[in-house]
């Protein structure tokens, strides 16, 4: 494998509310390679997005990193100062959004975003070298460069999460991390972002995390998919392995809910349940009141996230 | 066929008029309308789901809103159990309502956040009087229970920001259901709800469909979704049908190129199936000035040059009298 881009130790993050601690990421793991896209999917509620978040430092007060370590090359991002955070983040790690709309700068054009985005990392590049690479950049994201000047609002919503994207790339990020970026998107206009950020994704050997709900869209672009349940990584395989014989009994149900258009049975099956609530969760693994298989031990003692098979991670006492 | 109709729908227009600032209307004098259902006809049957899909902008709320005349029809006629809803006069049309019940994407913005979830749940009884004070309680908790939210006596006294998004959802259903209605209106009711909970209110609905008789219009972007609860589906494009038929007829085998696209669209829960049939350019066109013709022409790949002159009729499909489809094409 290549070499390692991102890597998260034993990250936990804490909510704390008035009734209570919220631990919405529990002792997460994981490690991202360079040129692949590791998909982060899991119900609302899961800690996906939040630990998206907590990569790039970005959590929403009360929210706070109770423990762990974030590695980006090889700094440990926990240490930096705010102003070290600030330069990397846009010109190093990069975030796309579920919604361009609240994202773009409704006042300014979308050539300012590009060029400030730009010149705020680069100052020496001059504004016309950085108008000029504005204009390439659009042009890569199938945009026609007389739209470079428009303003966000005469732009369809396709397009500004085109623009989300191409701000992304507009300084080489090392790391993409996109959450939900094709939700607020038609499926037609999903399925082309999709096409170009694959098309992108190839050119330039970009490594991106994919943070989404959508199973499809994960298997559409994923190499890698990591399952978060209540906070918890519980499973973590190459794309291929994980949806033809997924490992953890929460993995098997969630594939087995989606609704697949391809596929003639009409019955869903149903997992039954829904996830806790984490300011109480279950001891024990998690998942275990909703599991067909859970046992004894399932109840009162959490299972750690283990090598099953090499390059196969489940956190399932199953698999003892 | 000889199943009745409960809904027909013929020649459905809703336009509304874009609001313009004074000089602008001074200066233009010409008056612009949003097409949001731009002359529509379908008909759903007693006992049958029929969904209504498309993409945003695509007109399929407006439908479910005028099928209950939350707005009024520019031009067209809507024809519940042989009434024409367009005749009735306010207060018959209030009365009617008890017949034809909505569910909408979000439990939340719909529900009360000051009224128990019981009290909400039994309102509609107290409005059309059928029932107030212990009788309404039992029969709301009887409700809940054939929704699944349980413990219902519990349940009663808890206010929507106190129930799960699911638990919600399940009460917006109850509501709908407390007069018996014959029609509900199901617009993106699943939407907002996560996978896993996404399948035990499918079959939910379902199953309350069988106990209580209903017939369901189904509103929904979700084509993957449609594919389980539906019996027929009509495709809906720029205020237009585009084609209808059955699940089958629709899904196996698509004729209008904008519904095989949006079929192909979907993305697949499977790593090996990933698509490789290219997607259409651009997206949805204004509906303020829908392009002549064949309104997907601009964005068809097969499109020939009576596409952007003519707009094809629904037609059937050859050989197949329940497939319609507007496509000059096939």
């Amino acid at each position: 494998m290549s070499e390692p881009v991102l890597q998260i130790h034993n990250l936990s993050v804490d909510y704390p509310t008035h009734v209570g601690v919220v631990r919405a990421v529990d002792d997460v793991s994981l490690t991202v390679y360079r040129g692949e896209v590791l998909g982060l999917v899991g119900e609302s509620g899961c800690g996906k997005s939040t630990l998206g978040m907590a990569i790039l430092r970005l959590l929403r007060p009360p929210g706070k990193i109770a423990g762990g370590e974030i590695v980006f090359d090889e700094h440990n991002l926990l240490g930096l100062d705010d102003e070290a955070m600030r330069r990397l983040r846009g010109a190093h790690i990069s975030m796309i959004f579920q919604d361009p709309m609240t994202c773009l700068n409704p006042l300014q054009r979308i050539s300012d975003h590009v060029v400030e985005t730009i010149r705020t990392h680069q100052p020496e590049v001059s504004e016309q070298e950085a108008r000029r690479q504005a204009t390439e950049l659009i042009d890569r994201l199938g945009i026609m460069a007389e739209r470079l000047d428009d303003y966000p609002h005469q732009l369809s919503g396709g397009m500004r999460q085109r623009i989300m994207i191409g701000l992304a790339l507009a300084l080489n990020a090392d790391l993409i991390i996109a959450d939900e970026p094709t939700t607020s998107l038609d499926v037609i206009v999903e399925a082309q972002f999709l096409d170009l950020l694959k098309d992108l994704q190839r050119r330039f050997n970009l490594t991106i995390v994919l943070i989404t709900h959508n199973i499809g869209v994960i298997a559409e672009l994923s190499d890698r998919v990591a399952v978060m349940y209540a906070g918890k990584l519980v499973e973590l395989a190459d794309v291929y392995p994980l949806f033809d014989d997924p490992l953890h009994p929460y993995t098997r149900g969630l594939l087995n809910s989606v609704p697949n258009i391809s596929l003639t049975e009409d019955h869903l099956q149903i997992m039954s349940g829904s996830p806790p609530d984490l300011i109480n969760p279950p001891p024990g693994c998690k998942f275990h009141p909703r599991c067909p298989r859970a046992m004894d031990r399932c109840r009162v003692e959490e299972p750690p996230v283990k090598e099953v098979q090499p390059g196969r991670w489940a956190a399932c006492w199953l698999y003892e | 066929m000889t199943e009745q109709n409960l809904v027909e729908v013929r020649g459905l227009k809703k336009w509304f008029p874009v609001q313009k600032g004074f000089i602008e209307r001074l200066v233009t004098r010409q008056r612009q309308f949003v097409h949001a259902v731009d002359g529509v006809d379908f008909e759903i049957r007693c006992g049958e789901v029929f969904g209504l899909a498309g993409e945003s902008g695509s007109g399929k709320t407006t439908t479910g809103r005028l099928i209950l005349r939350l707005v009024e029809p520019t031009e067209g006629s809507i024809t519940f159990d042989d009434v024409d809803l367009a005749a009735l006069s306010d207060e018959e049309m209030r009365r009617m309502r008890q017949r034809m019940q909505a569910i909408f994407q979000d439990p939340f913005a719909s529900m009360n956040p000051r009224m128990k979830c019981g009290d909400a749940i039994g309102h509609s009884l107290e409005i059309f009087d059928v029932a107030k004070g212990e009788e309404k309680r039992r029969q709301v908790l009887e409700m809940m229970k054939h929704v699944g939210l349980t413990p219902a006596y519990i349940l009663y006294d808890k206010y929507p920001h106190q129930l799960s998004g699911g638990q919600r959802q399940r009460a917006v259903i109850a509501r709908a259901l407390m007069l018996h209605p014959d029609l509900i209106v199901a617009d993106e009711p699943i939407a907002m709800a996560d996978v896993s909970v996404r399948a035990l209110l499918l079959e939910l609905m379902l199953q309350l469909k069988q106990e209580f008789n209903l017939t369901y219009l189904f509103i929904t972007h979700d084509l993957a979704t449609a594919k389980y609860i539906c019996d027929r589906i009509a495709i809906m494009y720029l205020g237009l049908i585009c084609e209808v038929g059955t699940l089958e007829q629709v899904y196996r085998n698509p004729q209008h190129p904008y519904t095989q696209a949006l079929l192909a669209a979907v993305p697949v829960p499977d790593p090996h199936a990933r698509r490789t049939a290219p997607m259409p350019k651009g997206e949805i066109p204004s509906p303020i000035t829908p392009p002549p013709g064949c309104r997907f022409h601009p964005r068809c790949p097969f499109a020939e040059q009576v596409c952007s002159q003519e707009p094809p009729l629904l037609r059937p499909v050859p050989g197949d009298e329940e497939h319609l489809v507007a496509c000059h094409l096939v």
